[in-house]
């Protein structure tokens, strides 16, 4: 069989296809079917079930504030994942309280998806709601005024920019906030 | 079945009345451009190397800050100096393995001048910020959809070239070559269109299977394709087994896609997926130990070579690196190893010596080999060659063994959670700055060979008939 592709282009080309629509199909196609999570936005109001919450679609300004995000390349360097790792849901954590592990129902309206592979930078999967819009404004104009030694280069033109500076603030407190995982009134703004 | 050794060429058995004469137009097109894109995208690639230094260099203008210089980088070196290069050295080889001249060298040009508009659009609109968000396919839709026409004009030509040749066997280095255009179209396909109408979790399956694929099914197999016929070629050694060869190309074909989801071990995918891709990882060793053992074996008892054949050095180092980086790549899937170093500074480091010291040093040993025989000509400076050689080689071992140090380490720490995270950055920065240094050597190998390729073509005109190099 493999030794007629050798010399019958036609074979080799029916042949390299086959072998790899095998493993493409069943690795792309199928697993969103067999695995419903993926597609069903997490919900829950029932404690006893687990942590309670909504995931919410983004509303205009946080979807603008998402575009800069993705425009700027933010995801180059910060991850959107916490992982199944003790330490990850440590450093995702808030004043003591482990953040929880994220699951596919939480980014079902992420488009394009920004979990990244790069952690130059910390991981933002539960960023939302720890620190205040003025904290923000003198972290993007120079990060190193608030975290020395960090390596962030500075955004002046974003924290310069009124409307784009409220977009990415209000996006950047959306996330990891559609599990209740802090106690109602620890959120910042 | 052929016999079990042979050089690629098949031209052994032709008689000199029917060898056709190549005019390689095409492939000086792509091969042109590619090399000053290697050198262009070089400088892109040491600015970001320094701002890992020095974070505020060129830190007030939006064009040059790191998340838009970074995909520039990544971009221009896969798409604008490999695979341009890669293709300028199918337009070079296909031929030649058929015995018939190419399809059509128009054509080939008209491919090389749509690859020119691309990557110059690419530069363009990755300044401006106009990324659509996905690792490795950044660029705006107008050019993907440029990207699927140039990749038809190109498969319609090495397959219209592969349909009419002269010797019915097809070496391996055509198999890898049509393996890589036909597979390409539809992970490319995935990749950059199918994302589009998904979200979430299955939109990172997507964009995974594409980003693996990218390096696995685009740039491994035209890769092995060049090693395959470049090795013998450069060497006049015949390649050691035809089974053996076989067996690498078809397990690869088949093992390959389905390792896309181990980029979100331990992530927010399904655990059963993740357990797949881990096992086909593992399964990978397969294609990539029978494809090196048969590089080594075909060197046996002809190693004294590599000291003067410079594309004989870059080619094997090349297989080094590449065994190196496919043995790293199934360890890496595993979870215990995974949970060290995903994510961490090990990963660049692992990139860069699949596509710099693997697949680029297979580009540029083909490049030195096939540009003097494309002008006919003499390489204008050996001694210059061999330095580019030793400056890519120190700085790329510099760069990728400071880099898995690095990151191994940052990796443990980050694992302790007593260790606030901006310890572990302020950790990094010697690692950042020796692997700017190292990045620099790297850069010199660059410029030395540019400027040799360069000096050769120039020169290539007045020279005496009797320097003519067959």
């Amino acid at each position: 069989m493999l030794n007629k592709a050798d010399s019958n282009a036609v074979w080799f080309i029916v042949l390299a296809l086959v072998f790899f629509a095998i493993g493409g199909l069943l690795t792309t196609v199928a697993p969103p079917l067999i695995d419903k999570s993926w597609a069903a936005p997490f919900s829950n109001s029932d404690p006893s079930k687990g942590l309670t919450g909504q995931l919410r679609p983004l509303t205009e300004l946080e979807q603008r504030g998402r575009a800069i995000y993705v425009r700027e390349g933010c995801w180059y360097c910060h991850t959107q994942q916490t992982r199944t790792l003790l330490a990850d849901t440590k450093r995702s954590g808030w004043r003591g309280v482990d953040s929880p592990v994220s699951t596919p129902d939480e980014f079902v309206y992420d488009s394009p998806h920004l979990f990244g592979t790069k952690r130059t930078g910390p991981d933002l999967s539960r960023v939302g709601g720890k620190y205040d819009t003025q904290w923000h404004r003198t972290h993007f104009r120079n990060p190193r005024d608030l975290v020395p030694g960090s390596i962030m280069p500075p955004y002046p033109w974003i924290a310069n920019n009124e409307s784009e500076f409220q977009a990415i603030v209000a996006y950047l407190q959306t996330l990891g906030r559609a599990k209740n995982w802090r106690p109602e009134n620890d959120y910042e703004k | 079945m052929a016999a079990e050794k042979e050089i690629p060429s098949g031209a052994s058995s032709a008689t000199a009345s029917h060898r056709p004469v190549h005019s390689d137009t095409a492939a000086k097109w792509f091969l042109m451009s590619s090399v000053v894109y290697f050198f262009v995208v070089g400088v892109i690639a040491l600015i970001i190397a320094a701002k890992f230094v020095w974070p505020e260099l060129l830190g007030t203008i939006p064009m040059f800050s790191y998340g838009r210089l970074r995909p520039l980088h990544v971009n221009g070196m896969l798409f604008g100096w490999l695979l341009a290069a890669d293709m300028g050295l199918v337009f070079y080889f296909v031929p030649r393995l058929c015995g018939v001249k190419l399809y059509s060298e128009k054509l080939g040009v008209a491919t090389a001048v749509l690859w020119n508009a691309i990557v110059l659009g690419a530069v363009v609109s990755l300044l401006m910020g106009w990324n659509q968000g996905f690792e490795y396919a950044e660029l705006p839709l107008v050019l993907d959809v440029a990207v699927v026409v140039a990749w038809i004009l190109f498969g319609v030509n090495v397959f219209g070239t592969v349909f009419t040749r002269r010797y019915p066997q097809m070496y391996v280095s055509l198999w890898y070559t049509m393996g890589c255009i036909l597979w390409t179209a539809f992970v490319y396909l995935t990749g950059n269109f199918a994302t589009l109408f998904t979200t979430g979790v299955n939109q990172a399956n997507l964009n995974w299977m594409y980003v693996h694929n990218a390096v696995g099914l685009i740039f491994t197999p035209v890769g092995l394709a060049l090693a395959y016929y470049f090795i013998p070629k450069a060497g006049n050694i015949p390649l050691y087994s035809h089974k053996l060869s076989m067996i690498g190309f078809w397990s690869l074909a088949f093992f390959y896609v389905w390792t896309g989801a181990h980029h979100m071990i331990h992530g927010p995918i399904s655990q059963w997926l993740q357990t797949i891709s881990i096992a086909f990882s593992l399964m990978l060793l397969l294609p990539v130990w029978t494809v090196v053992y048969n590089f080594f074996a075909t060197m046996k008892g002809h190693w004294p070579l590599t000291r003067d054949n410079v594309p004989l050095k870059f080619l094997m180092s090349g297989v080094v690196f590449y065994l190196l980086t496919c043995f790293q790549g199934p360890m890496h899937s595993l979870r215990s190893v995974n949970a060290i170093v995903s994510k961490t500074d090990w990963i660049p480091g692992h990139a860069h010596m699949a596509v710099l010291g693997a697949f680029s040093f297979f580009a540029i040993a083909g490049v030195y080999y096939s540009i003097p025989r494309i002008f006919h000509t003499k390489l204008y400076s050996d001694a210059l060659a061999n330095w580019s050689y030793w400056l890519a080689m120190i700085g790329g071992i510099g760069f990728f063994v400071t880099l898995w140090l690095g990151g191994f380490w940052q990796g443990w720490q980050w694992n302790n959670p007593a260790i606030p995270f901006i310890d572990t950055v302020v950790a990094l920065k010697p690692i950042w700055a020796v692997r700017f240094f190292s990045g620099v050597l790297i850069f010199g190998g660059i410029a030395t060979f540019l400027y040799n390729i360069l000096a050769t073509v120039i020169h290539a005109g007045p020279r005496p008939q009797e320097a003519v190099h067959a």
